[in-house]
């Protein structure tokens, strides 16, 4: 456990030296909001929460590529995998927490009648989920203009595909959409459950995603055997 | 004294203490590299030309080593093969090294000397052979392995928390092999140091929880004169406290100061023990 909270310590520290990267995730979601407050205020929330998806994971992304030269060193220095992605994972769910906040205590301030509770739960789940995603595409591809352009793809189908399609529930970030309807349009209970249940199945998907890629890109090589 | 003259004197003097054409040739290089990034003065950075050489004469290979007995094997590597595509790069080399022991992986560039180090770590994959690593390893590549965005100490701090080192102690034992190295480290962020002093860290990184088997690629790139004679008093000590060290390295011209010299230049097999 001490190993993973130094990692997750250092990965702050990192990430909070980045100040114009943290400037950017800061202002970023205030771009989504502002763009539909005059003319759809459920829709600028809808927009904030994903502008917030896509904010934590690029951060994802960047953190797991600048780490990629680190981390086989310290595996060879007793970290295990799991160690090594689950303390990146608990930095960048609070940074997350971080980011978020401000947005939920505008929205608190600046919308009327809609489910605070569900737009909070809304950005918990974006904060789980938007990190895991950043972290698989950065496993899965090296070179971060690749993920960059994945996650661009993902946030753009995100906000142009209809929620109400099947195609759309293979979105990382439906459940936004979903459990947003819930919380603008007063919906029935149902559509927080299938949000919940969406964010549930991604998140447990894009873990096994992010550990299995870990474990191949740092497992022990098969020619070599360490003798105690 | 401009660089171009000081570097011609650096060259005639290092003929002139019988250091080997493409030994004088790296040496002048590296001086010339680390003169154009710093752009110090010559005569501030390395002092005389035949002071530095002499020094550079003195110190390649630092003691002879003493017969010593050998101790329990730390690292066998045994038929590595590796190839890049149809290109092999090794094929069939072998190396054991003992405990208290020094050896020495040299040869031409593109001989495959990196990338049988980074077998032996585990860090590349080989087509074929095997290593057996008796104890822990400590790695120090020949650029990269830091964080940019983190200081000395916390580089200390992480690492030493993977080897089961409280906090405290990895400072203090990283600040004590950094001070073996002329560097006391500050508060700048890595990718602020130098190449040279961001190279000190990655050997101290390396060092830190005191590993049975050290795998060092040309960790010196950048030192100048008296942290490049720092680096081999240390190598030095690591094997008289019974470590295994090998070293990638070009500066080697007295072959009788290690124990062990694997040469790569000749074929792409290769065998040492």
């Amino acid at each position: 456990m001490t190993r993973t909270f130094t990692v997750a310590e250092m990965s702050l520290r990192e990430l909070t030296r980045r100040r114009g990267v943290l400037l950017m995730l800061l202002i970023l979601p205030l771009a989504f909001y502002l763009a539909r407050r005059g003319d759809h205020l459920g829709q600028s929330i809808r927009f904030v929460c994903l502008g917030l998806c896509w904010a934590l994971s690029t951060a994802a992304l960047f953190t797991g590529s600048a780490a990629r030269a680190l981390e086989p060193r310290l595996r060879l220095s007793g970290y295990r995998t799991h160690e090594l992605f689950l303390g990146r994972l608990v930095a960048l769910w609070t940074l997350g927490v971080a980011l978020s906040l401000p947005y939920f205590l505008l929205i608190r301030l600046d919308q009327q009648d809609v489910r605070y509770g569900a737009i909070a739960v809304i950005m918990l789940l974006g904060v789980v989920v938007s990190p895991l995603l950043g972290l698989a595409v950065s496993a899965l591809l090296p070179r971060d203009l690749e993920g960059m352009l994945v996650l661009l793809t993902v946030v753009g189908l995100q906000m142009i595909m209809d929620p109400a399609g099947t195609a759309s529930r293979a979105l990382p970030f439906w459940f936004t959409r979903e459990i947003g309807t819930y919380a603008i349009d007063h919906t029935p209970a149902p559509y927080l459950t299938r949000g919940l249940i969406h964010a549930l199945v991604t998140t447990t998907l894009l873990m096994l995603v992010v550990a299995v890629a870990f474990t191949i890109r740092l497992r022990q090589r098969p020619h070599l055997r360490f003798v105690s | 004294m401009r660089p171009e003259i000081w570097l011609a004197a650096l060259s005639d003097e290092l003929r002139r203490h019988g250091v080997g054409p493409d030994l004088a040739g790296h040496v002048v290089a590296e001086a010339a590299a680390h003169l154009r990034d710093s752009g110090e003065q010559p005569l501030r950075a390395f002092g005389a030309p035949a002071a530095y050489a002499a020094a550079v004469a003195d110190s390649v290979g630092g003691p002879v080593a003493a017969a010593r007995p050998a101790g329990p094997v730390r690292l066998r590597a045994v038929d590595i093969v590796k190839r890049y595509g149809r290109r092999p790069v090794l094929a069939g080399v072998s190396l054991t090294v003992r405990a208290g022991q020094v050896a020495a992986v040299v040869g031409a560039n593109g001989s495959g000397k990196s990338t049988f180090l980074r077998i032996c770590a585990g860090l590349a994959g080989a087509d074929g052979g095997r290593v057996e690593v008796h104890g822990t390893i400590g790695y120090c590549p020949q650029a990269g392995g830091t964080a940019d965005f983190l200081r000395a100490d916390e580089h200390f701090a992480l690492i030493g928390a993977g080897r089961g080192i409280r906090r405290g102690e990895a400072l203090r034992a990283g600040a004590h092999a950094a001070a073996a190295l002329d560097w006391r480290p500050g508060p700048q962020q890595s990718r602020h140091l130098s190449g040279g002093t961001r190279q000190k860290l990655n050997l101290v990184l390396a060092a830190l929880g005191d590993p049975d088997v050290l795998l060092l690629d040309e960790p010196y790139q950048g030192f100048d004169r008296g942290t490049y004679l720092d680096f081999w008093h240390e190598v030095w000590r690591w094997r008289d406290e019974g470590r295994a060290v090998v070293v990638v390295t070009h500066l080697l011209n007295q072959l009788d100061r290690v124990d062990v010299v694997l040469d790569l230049s000749a074929s792409t097999a290769g065998a040492a023990a």
